[in-house]
């Protein structure tokens, strides 16, 4: 049997954080969920401007960051205490792949609102909007936030940053981003899907 | 399993090109938003397990985000499937 570890990885305050803000978003998906029973026929047709298929790739985009981010943090962990620089190097090779993710759904959510807003459509129009924005745009944040510490982490990683047992940062960003991940997994099929 | 990273990405893409084919081909049935839910279950769970790293972490803080996504998935089934 393997022995569990006591924590989760990464800095506990983080997971403090990450814990918060779960309930705040799901207090918004329930918001969502349930207002839209007042409502079927409205946001079923509101759903309908929405591109499922910006919504699809965004969606690939986060898990394969996802995806980066643990490799990076598994060339952090696995290291011994002679191979630190090749440690580094693998994994900054990584985060600069995630971050390339993080930037590219930056972009495309900017396109896509873009068209919302360019189509007169805010925060008043109706409910659906109402809460496909806020949801959408505090999401984006949180994206923006993320690739930031992404970036922060490889700028440690190139200096060669990380040492052999002493990888808690790497950890603590790389927490926050999967939550980012985890918040657009659900989010997805909830707005964009699900009618 | 040393490719297992690569399997749970493969998994995760898959349910997601999945999701994206219900409403591409608008063969959204209150059946398919079921399989949908759970597909979306099963991939925020592999995150959180896998790429979280919380398989190997004590039971009490690995639950908390388990809990939260199993409570978000069965609240927003009842919200959907609840007669109006």
């Amino acid at each position: 049997m393997t022995l569990k570890e006591k924590y989760p990885p990464g800095d506990f305050a983080i997971w403090i954080i990450i814990y918060v803000e779960l309930i705040t978003f799901g207090l918004l998906f329930l918001g969502y969920a349930f207002s839209r029973r007042a409502d079927v026929a409205l946001f079923n047709e509101s759903q309908l401007l929405l591109s499922q298929t910006s919504g699809f790739i965004n969606t690939l985009i986060l898990i394969t960051s996802s995806y980066f981010v643990v490799k990076a943090v598994q060339s952090i962990t696995s290291m011994s205490e002679k191979s630190a620089e090749e440690a580094n190097s693998k994994a900054s090779k990584w985060l600069l792949y995630a971050i390339g993710c993080g930037i590219a759904f930056i972009f495309i959510k900017i396109t896509e609102f873009y068209h919302i807003f360019g189509a007169g459509i805010n925060l008043s129009t109706n409910k659906f909007f109402m809460f496909y924005i806020m949801l959408t745009a505090f999401h984006f944040m949180h994206v923006m936030l993320g690739s930031f510490i992404l970036y922060v982490i490889y700028k440690k990683t190139k200096t060669e940053g990380y040492t052999f047992g002493d990888y808690r940062g790497i950890e603590t960003g790389a927490s926050y981003w999967h939550m980012v991940d985890l918040l657009w997994i659900v989010l997805f099929p909830l707005v964009y899907i699900i009618r | 399993m040393k490719k297992y990273l690569e399997i749970i990405w493969l998994i995760l893409a898959s349910l997601t090109l999945f999701a994206y084919l219900l409403g591409y081909l608008k063969i959204i049935s209150t059946f398919f938003v079921a399989i949908l839910l759970f597909t979306t279950f099963v991939k925020g769970s592999l995150v959180i397990e896998h790429f979280m790293g919380l398989y190997n972490v004590n039971l009490k803080y690995r639950i908390i985000p388990t809990l939260w996504l199993s409570a978000i998935i069965v609240l927003i089934s009842v919200a959907y499937y609840l007669p109006i």
